[in-house]
This record gives structure tokens, sequence and C-alpha cells, in this order.
């Protein structure tokens, strides 16, 4: 998403990008970032909270207007909760038993072989 | 002043990624990464440009496995080309072809993802000038170069002929 953001840019269109994942979008250099510091999946907001979703796409707006520079990133304000635990489980090799490593290799390789037979896939 | 944990910080999702592959025995993926980043100023108020919206999301395929909410990662639900769809009604997309945090959300909601609603209320307040009448779904195969070469060149025509003067793009 961040390499398109960059081409639309690159051809005359302002861009914005509303994200979760603040390293990978930075790592790629983007003109425009809104961060929400949530769990992927929620780019656009909180679920079933019109308020939350409603200030997410106001500072997107924002940013779009008042961004001084490319690689301007404002992260939200929004907390997804107050002790951030979250934050310690997705894909943490700590938390993960040799038996919950061998069930995800074994599915990993179940993905890899379903991408490769997809048609259009090069 | 409140003193935040030292794990309340944005989530290291490269690191954890390569940590994580490392320990599966797969070879490391290597992000795109540039050091020049292009700008184009906004070239009139908002109240008066159109707006295009850029998803990830897929098309529910009923033929494809579960799609969820809640679904296992389903990568038979990817889809490898380009799709534009009305921006008028709200569709039935689904996200289970990527890698969102399963334990911590459920993917019910699809406005935490696909903002059509919001931006559909933007448009009666004024805040925007008007929604391009269609959105667009942009490919997640992980293969940098068939993004740069095909897709953001298709999604750049997709704009363009909406009429499109600004775009929000929501990774899933």
């Amino acid at each position: 998403m961040s390499l398109v953001a960059r081409h639309l840019e690159a051809n005359g269109l302002p861009t914005v990008i509303m994200g979760c994942a603040k390293d990978i979008v930075e790592h790629c250099g983007v003109p425009r970032f809104v961060f929400s510091d949530f769990p992927l999946g929620n780019s656009a907001g909180k679920p079933f909270d019109v308020e939350s979703q409603a200030a997410t796409l106001e500072l997107a707006l924002r940013v779009l207007e008042s961004a001084p520079g490319p690689r301007t990133t404002v992260q939200s304000p929004q907390r997804w909760n107050d002790d951030a635990t979250w934050k310690v489980d997705y894909n943490n090799l700590e938390k993960m038993t040799p038996e919950d490593l061998a069930e995800r290799r074994k599915e990993f390789e179940a993905v890899k072989a379903t991408i490769k037979d997809m048609p259009g896939r090069t | 002043m409140t003193v935040a944990a030292d794990h309340d910080v944005p989530v290291p999702y490269m690191q954890r990624t390569r940590d994580y592959y490392a320990a599966l025995g797969f070879g490391a993926y290597r992000w795109a990464h540039c050091t020049d980043v292009p700008f184009t100023p906004l070239s009139k108020p908002l109240a008066q440009s159109r707006v295009a919206l850029i998803t990830t999301a897929a098309p529910y395929q009923p033929d494809k496995g579960d799609q969820g909410p809640g679904a296992k990662y389903n990568a038979a639900a990817k889809f490898y080309k380009v799709y534009a769809d009305s921006t008028d009604s709200i569709p039935d997309l689904r996200i289970s072809h990527v890698g969102y945090d399963r334990k911590h959300t459920t993917a019910e909601d699809p406005s935490t993802w696909f903002p059509l609603k919001q931006l559909q209320l933007a448009v009666k307040a004024g805040r925007i000038g008007a929604l391009a009448p269609r959105f667009y779904g942009s490919p997640t195969n992980r293969s940098q170069r068939v993004t740069t070469e095909s897709d953001a060149p298709e999604l750049l025509r997709c704009c363009r002929g909406d009429g499109a003067d600004v775009v929000l793009l929501v990774p899933s």
C-alpha cells in the first residue's frame, strides 16, 4: 500500500495512508501517514465505535490539508486500551512453545503452496 | 504525567516478523525501503475535492472457504488484480487473506478497516466535496515488483479515470 501511495503521489495525486504498522510504513517512506496505535486490522478506528472512526478520518483529512512535506506521520491520540499488553503478543517468539512453532510452520507451508498455485501470481 | 510501560511503544513488526520467520526456518522478507519520498500539495480545498478510497480488503467469495469474521488466515481468498466497485452502497468485504491481529481484534466491524460510511458522512457534512464513484482494491501479493510495475499504475489509471483529486489508502 505504501508503494501505491508513493506512485500516486509521484504522479500528481495527494495521498494519505491510515495504518497501524508504523515501522513498516515509515521504513518504506510515504507522503502522509496517520498512525493508529491499534492492533493490525483497525486502521480506520475502533470496532463499533463511530466516534473513534469519525475522529480517525477527520485526522487523516487534516493531515491531507496540513502536512508540510513528505514523511509526515501524525499519531492518533486514541488508545486501544489502558494497559497496552496487546502489543506484546503479535508473532512474539517468547510467547510460543515449540509445539506452537511446529503448527505455525505447517500452516505457513500450506499458505505458500496455495499462493504459488494462484492465477496471476508471478 | 503518567509514565508509560516499557512495552507501550509502537509494535516493532519488522523485527518480530524477522525473528519469527527465522525461527520457522524461512528466509527474511525485505520490506520496501526508499530514501526519496514524493509529495504533491493539495490543489484545492477538500470541500471541493473528489476523494478516492483504496483498500486491501477482498470481496467475499463464497467458494473460497471461511473468510470470517474471525476466520483463520485464508490465502485462497487473496486477489491478484486491482478491482473496483461502487461507493454508493457498502460492499461485503473481508480481510481473512491478510495478517491482521487475530488475537486482539475480530474483524466483525468492516468500518475499522474500510471507512466508506465515514466518507459518505463527510460528503453529507460538506467536509469533502464528493467521493469517487468507485473504490479500488489493491492486491496484497507480497511482490514489490508486481505492485510497482502493475498494480500501482492500474490504480493510478482508476483514480484518474474517476476524476479523483486526493486518495485515502487504508491497509487492512
